[in-house]
């Protein structure tokens, strides 16, 4: 595993159920119990219907590639150099929503389009970060 | 569908030196724009009574219009500031300006934006310093987001798979945009550039090269407007916003649509069908090319080619100096500066006066410009006509 730096959330009320399910190993996607639609980011009302009724569901962690780029320059100073180049990627997580993450592991460099990835938690710190790798 | 109508019109145009204005703050460089505006229609502060900016991205402030106005010695009627995204602000506050002329706020209003974007970030810095200010961060900092650039290299990618585009594609409208800058003496780039120099520039955020990222800079510009029956009382030559439509659909790029969801499509057939036109009535296009991908994903959405055409719509000749609908004749934000955009609202206003010297598209009549803020989160359309 690659050497990884990383910019730790500051959680909110809403959001810290979300931080500390990554911590547990989940990834938790916000789902409406009025309408039955699964979001992501967690925010207070359902982005669909409005509806205030939320709970939280387990992704199974696995998706699509729908993009990716490689991060050619450090946009947090000289100690990110290390990082260079790193990917970041929108996921089609199977449940629905579409989530930026990073990506790591075996294969990176020849990421394409339409790969199947797998959710991989890379710890920094005090907190599990929701990754991926390529399946 | 949204309707302008022609009692209120645009008489004067301004625009600052682009590039470094070191030692200048950004209320300085807006009043310069101001005043430069003003001069153009013959007119000084004490006809303003209406004032509309928005405030600079590397350092926001709030209340800036209130600033602006007491330093240039303004007691307004009508004062706001007002922040939608790349360029759409600019159009909106031609659209609050003509509203608040047309409703009795105010008689002559200027409407400005300009900063010290590229001298006044912090050092080091890369792009346009958007710390903090778009909201996100929670979903985008953890992963190693940040900035603008690396966002448009996703949404690149992710065009090159749609289309079978590659970079030469993004070259093409690099090229072309080049060749304009040329003839515009207020250009931060005065060298041409050719599709190999484009391809062997420094990879930024693949498949995004230094050459398709804008110029941070810094600079101003600014449009004065008043009712048409003052512009003609006065003599002053007019533009009219013929129309204007604007779409938003996400802001953070995890809620980004597929591409042929973006809102652009659905702002610019607005846009067409208030004005009562097609692509194929314009005489040049301003469009927002904060990155080379942005202005192909223009071009495509707003009818000149079948999605994905774009690259071989730029090399047929159509966009270049001379072409059947040259596309940002400045030098857009690729090649002269970035500049909010507001020097693409300028720039079509001075085509349409016919005040645009060696770059002067003949008999310009009919202008569109485009915007889009954030990662194509806001999109807007406006058609400018020479009255």
């Amino acid at each position: 595993m690659e050497d990884i730096l990383a910019i730790l959330p500051n959680p909110t009320k809403e959001t810290a159920p979300f931080w500390e399910g990554c911590n547990r190993g989940e990834l938790l996607l916000s789902t409406c119990e009025d309408c039955a639609q699964v979001f992501y980011y967690p925010r207070l009302y359902c982005p669909q219907c409005g509806s205030e009724k939320l709970g939280w569901r387990a992704s199974a962690g696995r998706g699509s590639l729908y993009s990716f780029t490689h991060v050619g320059v450090s946009f947090y100073g000289p100690t990110w150099e290390s990082q260079l180049p790193y990917t970041l990627v929108l996921v089609d997580l199977d449940e629905g929503p579409r989530m930026l993450s990073r990506l790591v592991g075996a294969g990176r460099d020849e990421a394409k389009i339409g790969d199947r990835l797998r959710l991989e938690f890379v710890e920094y710190k005090t907190q599990k970060l929701p990754y991926f790798s390529i399946e | 569908m949204p309707r302008v109508n022609d009692d209120a019109v645009i008489i004067g145009l301004g625009e600052t030196a682009v590039g470094k204005l070191p030692g200048l703050t950004s209320v300085q460089i807006q009043a310069m724009a101001v005043h430069d505006a003003l001069r153009s229609c013959g007119l000084s502060i004490r006809d303003v009574d209406g004032l509309i900016n928005l405030d600079p991205y590397s350092f926001p402030n709030s209340m800036f219009a209130i600033t602006l106005a007491e330093y240039l010695g303004l007691k307004p009627s009508f004062c706001e500031t007002v922040d939608v995204g790349g360029t759409v602000t600019g159009m909106t506050m031609l659209q609050q300006a003509i509203w608040a002329i047309e409703s009795g706020h105010c008689r002559t209003a200027v409407c400005v934006y300009g900063e010290n974007a590229l001298t006044g970030r912090p050092a080091g810095g890369h792009g346009f310093w958007l710390k903090n200010l778009m909201g996100g961060e929670e979903w985008e900092e953890p992963f190693g987001l940040q900035g603008m650039v690396s966002m448009y290299g996703l949404l690149a990618q992710r065009y090159f798979h749609d289309y079978g585009a590659d970079e030469a594609d993004l070259g093409a409208i690099a090229v072309s945009t080049r060749e304009h800058a040329l003839r515009n003496d207020n250009s931060i780039m005065k060298k041409p550039m050719t599709l190999e120099e484009h391809r062997a520039s420094r990879m930024i955020c693949s498949p995004l090269r230094l050459l398709d990222c804008s110029l941070v800079s810094d600079g101003g510009g600014a449009l004065v407007l008043t009712s048409a029956a003052n512009a003609r009382r006065i003599g002053a030559r007019m533009v009219r916003m013929r129309s204007f439509a604007m779409r938003m659909t996400h802001n953070t790029v995890s809620q980004m649509p597929n591409i042929e969801q973006l809102g652009m499509r659905d702002a610019g057939r607005d846009a067409y069908e208030a004005a009562g036109i097609g692509p194929e009535d314009l005489d040049m296009a301003q469009l927002h090319d904060a990155f080379t991908i942005s202005a192909l994903i223009t071009i495509d959405a707003l009818g000149f080619c079948e999605p994905g055409g774009a690259g071989d719509y730029i090399r047929s000749g159509a966009t270049a100096p001379g072409g059947s609908c040259p596309v940002n004749t400045h030098g857009g934000l690729l090649s002269q500066a970035h500049i909010g955009g507001m020097l693409h609202l300028v720039e079509a206003v001075r085509q349409l006066r016919g005040e645009a010297g060696k770059r002067q598209v003949p008999n310009a009549r009919l202008a569109l410009v485009s915007g889009n803020g954030g990662i194509f989160s806001i999109c807007g359309v406006s058609i400018l006509e020479r009255v």
